[in-house]
């Protein structure tokens, strides 16, 4: 088939229901893709893409990571800087991440578990999403330091409606529709008003850190902490739920799978790994291109957009033997599910962590499991990829 | 393109032909070398990376960067003056025929 027949369009509902068909006629025939849809270029192979990854000083973040970029965004957050400012912002928060500081979340985030998959018991039927939800802003809030039970500012079902719109885009306009823009400055407004909170009266948490931060005797500037404190909010809810549907849907659906990690939870960490590397929610990020750059017979002029497709990498059966296969032993190391290179995600410990917990306590309630629906509806976005609804069935 | 020896805690010993621009850590978690995790994927935010580098390496490589010497505060192995981060180590023919040694543990 030639060029003029292959399209790849990120905002297609197509592609956010099964994009692994399109990602191996990418890999195989169109490595190194414009897409006229999306105006960038796609990079789909997995040794392209940690090539680009590490790249930093030709594959910029500094104008935007998220394929379909949030006005004002690029260039004030970690994901959309470049060192040295990245490493700058980084700096600040990541200790805050780090397994070995993570463990005195651990209690906290069981009893989250615990009382929230506990509402599961007794229930025949039920929307995963429901109960995913309200473990994700919980630990969110937990871990980041958001005000919760009486100080709450607002309801937590509102900062995760509005953490998951906020990365979506419209099929129709490839753009960010007004309703996505407003979940964008809802999340700003409550964003500043944590930070507001905690400026006035800090407390030990990461925002309060955050927010009163100096750097060599400058304090970050106020843009850089509200939309870095925005983007941690809007990440963390909506990368941590998006993976957790996933993993939920990939469980419900790979019976021996299931079977084997309720039977065994020592078993939990390798199936969320290969789940990272098989369907993550992170599917796409971009990168602009600081010089021109020939790649597979295709010239990338400086300028130019370029999308790092994780989620096609991670299928790469060039780096992945049987990589359509979920095989739950197969440690997938190298996977590109956090992304990598200096902007490998910052939460993978906590979502690791997390998510462990949290499908350990799920599955004491429910121990067994499957799908009800087999056509599923997909979040409309250029970049992440989850289903909005996960219909399971106690069995 | 550099050849790089990873030499396992276990005496096992690895050599891999690393593509300019990939980092040491990169290259042993694609190519099934165990004794390097790479918990965080590359950002040096793990200490997981942790390789003692050869005289070879030591004279050509650029001196750890402020983040990288802070991490390293954080290795589990015992932490020796040519200790370094394996994914704050990019390929490139200066470091042809390197090696590391790893360490018995990362966490």
């Amino acid at each position: 088939m030639g060029l003029g027949s292959f399209h790849f369009d990120p905002y297609s509902p197509a592609i956010d229901a099964d994009p692994f068909p399109a990602y191996q006629r990418l890999r195989d025939e169109f490595p190194c893709f414009w897409s006229e849809e999306a105006q960038m270029w796609i990079l789909s192979r997995y040794s392209d893409i940690v090539t680009a990854g590490q790249d930093w000083q030709t594959y910029s973040s500094a104008s935007g990571n998220l394929m379909t970029e949030l006005p004002g965004r690029a260039g004030a957050t970690l994901g959309s800087s470049d060192p040295p400012k990245h490493d700058r912002l980084r700096g600040l928060i990541q200790h805050a991440f780090m397994k070995r500081n993570l463990m005195a979340l651990e209690d906290p985030i069981r009893a989250v578990a615990r009382d929230v998959f506990g509402q599961l018991r007794g229930v025949g039927e039920f929307d995963f999403k429901d109960v995913s939800s309200q473990f994700t802003v919980k630990v969110l809030m937990a871990a980041l330091g958001l005000p919760m039970g009486e100080d709450a500012l607002v309801p937590e079902h509102e900062v995760r409606e509005n953490a998951v719109l906020m990365v979506q885009s419209d099929a129709r306009t490839r753009a960010k529709g007004p309703e996505h823009i407003a979940a964008y400055n809802w999340m700003q407004d409550y964003a500043s008003k944590v930070i507001a909170m905690r400026r006035a009266n800090p407390q030990n948490d990461l925002i309060s850190n955050f927010a009163l931060a100096e750097i060599d005797g400058d304090r970050l500037d106020d843009r850089e902490v509200l939309l870095t404190t925005t983007t941690l909010i809007m990440a963390g809810v909506e990368s941590l739920g998006g993976f957790m549907m996933m993993f939920a849907y990939n469980l419900a659906t790979f019976d021996e799978a299931r079977r084997a990690v309720v039977a065994n939870p020592a078993l939990l960490p390798d199936s969320i790994e290969e789940s990272l590397r098989f369907n993550t929610s992170a599917q796409r990020f971009r990168r602009r291109l600081m010089k021109d750059v020939t790649l597979h017979g295709q010239t990338m002029k400086e300028g130019d957009f370029v999308c790092l497709a994780y989620g096609s990498g991670n299928r790469d059966e060039r780096q992945y033997p049987n990589p359509d296969a979920y095989d739950i032993t197969r440690k997938p190391r190298g996977h590109l599910g956090f992304g990598g290179g200096v902007h490998a995600c910052l939460g993978t410990a906590i979502a690791r962590l997390a998510v462990k917990i949290a499908f350990e306590e799920f599955h004491q309630v429910v121990p067994d499991y499957k799908r009800v629906a087999d056509q599923l509806p997909w979040m409309p976005s250029s970049t992440f990829r989850s289903p909005l609804v996960l219909q399971l069935k106690a069995l | 393109m550099a050849h790089i020896t990873y030499v396992e805690a276990n005496g096992q010993s690895t050599t891999i032909d690393l593509a300019d621009g990939w980092s040491l850590m990169q290259g042993a978690t694609t190519n099934g070398i165990d004794g390097i995790i790479g918990e965080c994927g590359g950002s040096c935010a793990c200490a997981t990376c942790h390789c003692y580098v050869d005289d070879l390496l030591a004279g050509v490589l650029p001196p750890p960067s402020q983040g990288e010497l802070d991490m390293l505060e954080n290795v589990v192995a015992e932490r020796r003056p040519n200790s370094r981060l394996a994914c704050q180590i990019k390929a490139s023919p200066a470091l042809e025929g390197g090696v590391v040694t790893l360490p018995e543990c990362q966490e």
